[in-house]
């Protein structure tokens, strides 16, 4: 019989097909879907951060860990709904204007996601001005703002200063990507950093106080 | 300002640029090279950066030793030397080197976010986007996934997805390398990108390796302090 732990694994090793069959089995054999969430899915994108920052593993076997973690999502999300976990917080997030790297953004996304947030992705490329339509129309508790390069970096403080410049001054904002130091999210007024995915969630319950 | 005896530490990248330049009589001591991608993992460029200063400052002669990087994804930052003074030119990595500098780096993005750079050093290196990418791939994956094609294929489509934003392929024209240019054109081509080629400036890397490090276009960090960086995206020395 198949294990959480086994599920891990195959996230861990980047195995789609293992993990689409494993998922609905461990299902079937009664272990809840936040169970599967919070002992398999959440600590195998962790092992995988820590490897990857280990210098252990390359980008594309991160990807593919990514994509397994997002398969397994697309059969638990439904689930969680069914049992009548509704999130309690919504998130939105984007990779901001000039910089169209979304790795980290989507890795970040299904993280959150994972720990029962209704995220809403904006894409990559994102001005200030969408994060701020969508941040009225969606009214979230927080926003997570992404940039790989050096080159975007002034885009991330532009936008952290026109979204407090509308006015919207209780939203909290969480920034991160390869070039962002906790310094430099202080700098630009940010509520909270994360230095990676897999400290993503941990980095908004802190913002959020929960 | 110009230094008696100086070493060059430079990523491999550019190996085509220096070795062009150098034609005739180097003018620097020593010269020592790292290989390209380093940036990826930013660690480890820092490491393997700080263990070449080493080297080349074990040289008593040496005084100065000039950096051909830029702040490659924050890789330099925290760099430094005890008893050599290092130049960095003002520059967020490679493309802003060819391109003459930062500014014109950040216009041509703001114009094309999605201009993906080629240079000749990078297609040596065929690890760019482009018809070979696979192969490269293939290469790094042979031992561990070699006899496991589905698990290659996945990791050369998850790394296809990765480039999936980008739409142009703007080759940086420096030295004549026509053979280069023409595989730029290949991997547009291969990948349904436009092609573009910018003019580069060769200047900023003269300018280093002749010991030309005016302020501000050259950051100078004396003995024992660091490389780091400042809010506006400037390098700085910092204590």
């Amino acid at each position: 019989m198949s294990t959480i732990e086994d599920l891990k694994t195959a996230v861990i090793n980047g195995r789609r097909k293992d993990v689409k069959t494993l998922v609905p089995e461990l299902l079937e054999s009664g272990i809840e879907p936040s169970a599967l969430l919070s002992q398999a899915l959440i600590p195998a994108m962790g092992v995988v951060g820590e490897r990857f920052k280990n210098n252990e593993i390359f980008v594309p076997e991160m990807l593919v860990s990514a994509r397994a973690m997002k398969e397994a999502m697309n059969v638990l999300e439904p689930k969680l709904l069914e049992a009548g976990i509704r999130p309690e917080h919504t998130a939105l997030i984007g990779t901001v204007e000039g910089d169209l790297h979304d790795i980290g953004k989507n890795l970040v996304a299904t993280m959150w996601k994972g720990a029962g947030f209704d995220v809403i992705d904006l894409g990559v490329n994102v001005p200030a001005a969408r994060f701020i339509e969508a941040i009225e129309e969606h009214k979230p508790h927080i926003v997570g703002l992404s940039a790989l390069l050096t080159t975007t970096m002034p885009a991330m403080r532009d936008t952290v200063a026109a979204i407090r410049e509308a006015g919207h001054t209780s939203v909290k904002l969480l920034v991160g990507g390869a070039p962002i130091t906790q310094s430099y999210a202080n700098e630009i007024g940010a509520d909270g950093y994360s230095r990676d995915a897999a400290s993503a969630v941990d980095a908004a319950k802190e913002a959020l106080g929960v | 300002m110009k230094a008696g005896s100086y070493a060059i530490l430079a990523c491999d990248v550019f190996q085509d640029e220096l070795e062009h330049l150098a034609a005739g009589e180097p003018p620097w001591t020593q010269i020592q090279y790292l290989e390209m991608g380093l940036h990826d993992h930013p660690d480890r460029l820092r490491r393997s950066v700080q263990a070449a200063l080493g080297e080349l400052a074990a040289d008593s002669a040496v005084t100065h030793i000039a950096l051909a990087y830029g702040r490659c994804g924050n890789g330099l930052l925290g760099v430094r030397a005890d008893r050599c003074h290092l130049v960095l030119p003002q520059a967020h990595d490679c493309v802003s080197v060819l391109l003459g500098g930062r500014s014109r780096h950040d216009a041509v993005l703001k114009e094309n976010p999605g201009t993906y750079f080629y240079s000749p050093g990078w297609v040596r290196g065929r690890r760019v986007p482009g018809p070979d990418r696979e192969h490269h791939l293939r290469d790094l994956y042979a031992e561990r996934f070699g006899d496991d094609e589905e698990m290659m294929e996945e990791l050369i489509d998850a790394d296809r997805e990765s480039f999936a934003h980008h739409n142009c392929a703007a080759y940086i024209s420096i030295i004549d390398r026509p053979e280069a240019k023409r595989y730029c054109r290949q991997c547009a081509a291969h990948l349904g990108w436009n092609y573009r080629e910018l003019e580069g400036d060769p200047t900023f890397l003269e300018d280093l390796v002749r010991g030309r490090w005016a302020s501000p276009r050259f950051l100078v960090v004396p003995p024992g302090h660091k490389i780091g960086a400042d809010g506006a995206g400037n390098l700085i020395a910092v204590p």
